[in-house]
């Protein structure tokens, strides 16, 4: 269905009018989406088809725009519906009423309390897991004595319904209750009494004794959270001032966090985060909480222990739990659990990948050697080699938050001359020797240069965890260090050595090596490189890129695009001389009201993004976008109907646009007001330039995956 | 980090139910008692500090349930426990000579590294009732119990009346840290580049 030419793929605004013609086509399927924020990729894989969530949409009243509708129609429409909210930004009215009125049907009818569970369902097929992949599961522990019913159900129906029931709410509120009949097989298996009666599971609500109505509800609040925002105000509040600064993370932030350690899981604050992460040990001991003190949630350790061993030991796996708005989430890693507790409407794959980073984290502290020690001794505690690195998980839960790498999987670089990174290059292939496998120079989590030995390379994730644990650790800062470390994607088993050496505050080298006894040399090699930027004043341009920033979307060229805020009757093609063109002042985004965008380049596993500039300034316009572009990249990826290549979707926030090729993945963000035409034809522009640039946005020299 | 010397002792509760467990464990963490039955499912978690000579240790204390429909939990209840409390009533001759099979499934399940120096306690619980006099086990049959298996410590507890209840928690955690590995100096391989196998997959797969 897509185009196979990669030198064709422009973007094509009138793709409108093509899919008049040709309305099975896929790839090209628009649809306007009232309710984006939060909830519709919530499963991770069930963002619905484009075109489904536009017919649902029109079922519930909620006006769409026709996929073939060319733009003048289009326009006509949204002024006769009023699905734009030129009110920007409060919130419609018919959904938040019609949420009320659903949770107060709902809490009034109730008696219980009911958690969803899914041994594995909806989520995409796990490699390794397939015994468990077509089960579905659903458990309901009741809050007046809490215990925890398991009760097997192979539905398929179910499954299906659970996908779509985020945007289809009407239906899920009939259909689930006529399709689930679920009757307890066990009873009375584990006691969760910590978990419920504590009140860990924070969000449980009197719900009604019914299945259906309960995961309706959960997309009813999804629904409500999105078209309110309260949801991501809240947390805001809690963890997240750093997002003043792109890269650096403050040391505020991490003073913050640190509050919390006081806390255990009988004090209310504990419960009021929106977003936990635990690492216990399979003996159920604490390795880390990202709030409260390890030791005093070790009777919260050992439930979540209970819990995961016991379905284990059925044969199965736990992969999440829903209760009401908060999503537990599983991973098990060998002796190593992690679990995740959230509010926060992110995609389950998206969790799942935290998850993973977090371990793969552990991993670069202390290898996989340490699963030997557990082999050894059940009851190894973990804690006491962890001494100090409380910052550096922090840190990377913090980045969950701000750093497209965690998302994305790509690393990104400081948009540098192409000169100017070529002889950085040199600089570092200069020294490369047999002892040398990686030579990284790094501002921050961006990428200056880097060089691997022959056949090594550096997988993205490893670039970012690598840059996390280093940019956390302030003893690295003023200091020459030689630090173990292990890159989990390179080899999970061994420590390698690195050599951490910042140039200037915002420059940082890094030497990785096998021999633990190289530090020397290395400190060698560090003087030459360091000798050899100053001379060559590579040091100095880095530095002038880095003061600079990164891209600002209002200095992109492209500025001939009109953007007005009343809909205007107009076809493509005509942007020059019949419209008004309207040159944006700094301050409100960019070209036709492009707020900010990320490209990413497949084979090169690189992307560039821009600033957040104005109107993004503030931490929550921030996160909520950042959120946005997690869903979106992951119903890019994840949905099980198919990847929707190419989406659009408006919200009371912003317009968004996903467009995926086999060469490269764009997303951008507009004012809900742009228009479709010509952010269409902005993102084309964006796209090329980009290319354009692509020397000097993207290392490109020695790509690592190449050698 | 302050919680560094800390260590946590991961301390599972075996015996027969009725035996009176739970009681033991809420009067030792709660000080606190009631004569009303309550079932415990599953298990329930409690967990306590205390100051064990010079250390601080958290004990994390597994009260699990007696019924014997709940031994299926066993293996993932008592993996990487680091001691066993095994708990019979004085008045009910049962309790006592079912706490043979209590120590067999344990060191079946939890199949611990060195079974033979694995540290149990064996508390005979309930001596209040009746002043004594109803009571079925002599503290000479159990003393001799606890020898032939290795010379358990052995404690006669009354959790109603809180008596010695502290005293062999103390004694729990002492045997817990004692049997607490040496730290070894953590090791893990060393990479040979020469071999093109340390190389795991580098492809993306998102």
């Amino acid at each position: 269905m897509r185009e196979s030419d990669p030198s064709d793929k422009e973007l094509n605004s009138e793709n409108n009018d093509l899919q008049t013609e040709n309305p099975g086509s896929q790839d090209v399927s628009f649809a306007y989406q009232q309710t984006f924020d939060a909830k519709q990729a919530d499963d991770g894989p069930c963002s619905l088809p484009s075109h489904l969530s536009e017919k649902e949409l029109d079922n519930n009243g909620s006006s769409t725009c026709d996929n073939g509708v060319n733009i003048e129609s289009a326009d006509a429409q949204r002024e006769a519906t009023g699905l734009t909210t030129f009110e920007f930004p409060v919130p419609e009215e018919g959904p938040q009423t019609y949420v009320k009125k659903v949770k107060s049907e709902l809490e009034g009818a109730s008696d219980g309390n009911q958690t969803e569970y899914n041994s594995d369902g909806i989520e995409e097929p796990d490699p390794g897991d397939t015994n468990a992949n077509a089960e579905h599961r659903e458990c309901s522990p009741r809050v007046a004595n809490a215990q925890f019913n398991s009760q097997d159900k192979s539905d398929p129906k179910g499954n299906e319904i659970l996908e779509q029931r985020d945007t289809v709410v009407n239906r899920s509120l009939t259909a689930f209750s006529s399709t689930c009949n679920i009757e307890p097989v066990e009873s009375s298996i584990i006691r969760v009494q910590s978990a419920v009666e504590n009140g860990n599971m924070e969000g449980h609500r009197p719900y009604a004794d019914s299945e259906g109505k309960i995961a309706s509800l959960s997309a009813v609040d999804g629904v409500a959270a999105s078209s309110n925002g309260r949801e991501s105000f809240e947390e805001i509040e809690v963890v997240d001032s750093g997002l003043v600064k792109n890269g650096g993370l403050l040391k505020r932030d991490l003073f913050l966090e640190k509050q919390h350690q006081s806390e255990d899981d009988s004090s209310e604050s504990w419960r009021k985060h929106k977003k936990h992460f635990f690492i216990l040990s399979h003996a159920g001991k604490p390795i880390y909480s990202r709030y409260g003190d390890e030791h005093k949630l070790a009777g919260f350790a050992a439930t979540l222990q209970a819990i995961m061993s016991f379905v284990e030991n059925g044969g199965d796996r736990i992969n999440y739990v829903r209760s009401g708005d908060h999503q537990v989430v599983f991973l098990v890693k060998g002796p190593v659990y992690l679990v995740s507790i959230s509010s926060t409407n992110e995609p389950l794959r998206v969790l799942r990948r935290q998850l993973d980073l977090l371990h793969g984290q552990l991993l670069l502290i202390l290898t996989r050697s340490l699963e030997k020690c557990f082999v050894k001794n059940a009851n190894f505690d973990l804690r006491p080699l962890l001494g100090g690195t409380e910052n550096v998980f922090s840190s990377l839960i913090h980045s969950f938050s701000w750093n497209f790498a965690s998302f994305l999987s790509s690393y990104t670089c400081l948009p540098l001359s192409h000169t100017a990174r070529q002889a950085a290059g040199a600089a570092l292939q200069d020294i490369a020797d047999k002892n040398l496998l990686f030579a990284l120079l790094l501002s921050d989590s961006k990428v200056i240069s880097l060089v691997g030995a022959q056949k090594a390379s550096l997988h993205p994730d490893d670039i970012f965890l690598l840059s996390n644990f280093v940019s956390s650790s302030e003893s690295f800062r003023n200091t020459e260090s030689f630090s173990p470390i292990c890159l989990p994607k390179y080899n999970s088993m061994t420590f390698l050595y690195a050599y951490i050496r910042y140039l200037d505050p915002d420059i940082c080298l890094i030497l990785i090596t096998k021999n633990s006894d190289a530090f020397f040399h290395l400190k060698d090699c560090r003087a030459r490189i360091e000798g050899f930027l100053m001379e060559t004043h590579v040091l100095r341009d880095i530095s002038n890129s880095v003061a600079r920033g990164g891209l600002r979307v209002e200095e992109l060229p492209g500025g001939d695009v009109s953007y007005t805020s009343a809909p205007r009757s107009r076809r493509m093609g005509d942007t020059k001389d019949s419209t008004i063109t309207v040159k944006l002042k700094a301050g409100v985004g960019g070209t036709a009201g492009l707020w900010h965008f990320i490209y990413r380049c497949v084979y090169l596993d690189q992307y560039v993004a821009s600033e957040f500039s104005s109107p993004l300034e503030t931490p929550q316009a921030k996160k909520r976008l950042f959120r946005a572009y997690q869903s979106l990249y992951a119903s890019i990826h994840g949905a099980p109907t198919g990847a929707h290549q190419m989406q659009y979707r408006r919200d009371g926030n912003f317009v968004l646009l996903a467009w995926s090729t086999s060469d490269f993945e764009f997303l951008a963000a507009f004012d809900p007001l742009a228009e479709k035409s010509s952010s269409i034809t902005v993102c084309n522009r964006v796209c090329q330039w980009v290319r354009d640039m692509e020397n000097d946005l993207f290392f490109i020299g020695g790509s690592p995956f190449n050698w | 980090m302050a919680s560094r010397k800390r260590t946590l002792l991961k301390i599972i509760i075996l015996g027969d139910s009725g035996v009176g467990k739970t009681s033991l464990m809420n009067q030792y963490v709660n000080k606190k008692f009631s004569t009303q039955y309550k079932a415990t499912i599953g298990a329930d978690f409690l967990t306590k500090e205390v100051q064990v000579d010079d250390k601080l240790v958290t004990m994390q204390i597994w009260d699990t349930a007696g019924q014997e429909r709940f031994q299926s939990l066993g293996v993932a209840f008592y993996r990487g426990a680091d001691c066993c409390v095994l708990v019979y009533d004085v008045n009910v001759a049962k309790s006592f000579e079912n706490l043979t099979n209590w120590r067999d499934e344990f060191l079946i399940q939890a199949s611990p590294s060195d079974p033979e120096n694995f540290p149990f306690m064996v508390l005979g619980n309930k001596i209040d009732i009746d002043g004594g006099n109803s009571r079925v086990v002599s503290e000479k049959k159990a003393k001799n119990w606890c020898v032939s298996k290795g010379d358990i410590p052995y404690f006669e507890t009354s959790a109603k009346e809180d008596r010695n209840v502290e005293v062999a928690f103390q004694r729990i955690a002492k045997d817990a840290l004692k049997n607490q590995k040496d730290e070894e100096i953590y090791l893990p391989d060393t990479i040979d580049l020469s071999s093109s196998s340390t190389q795991s997959s580098s492809s993306c797969s998102c």
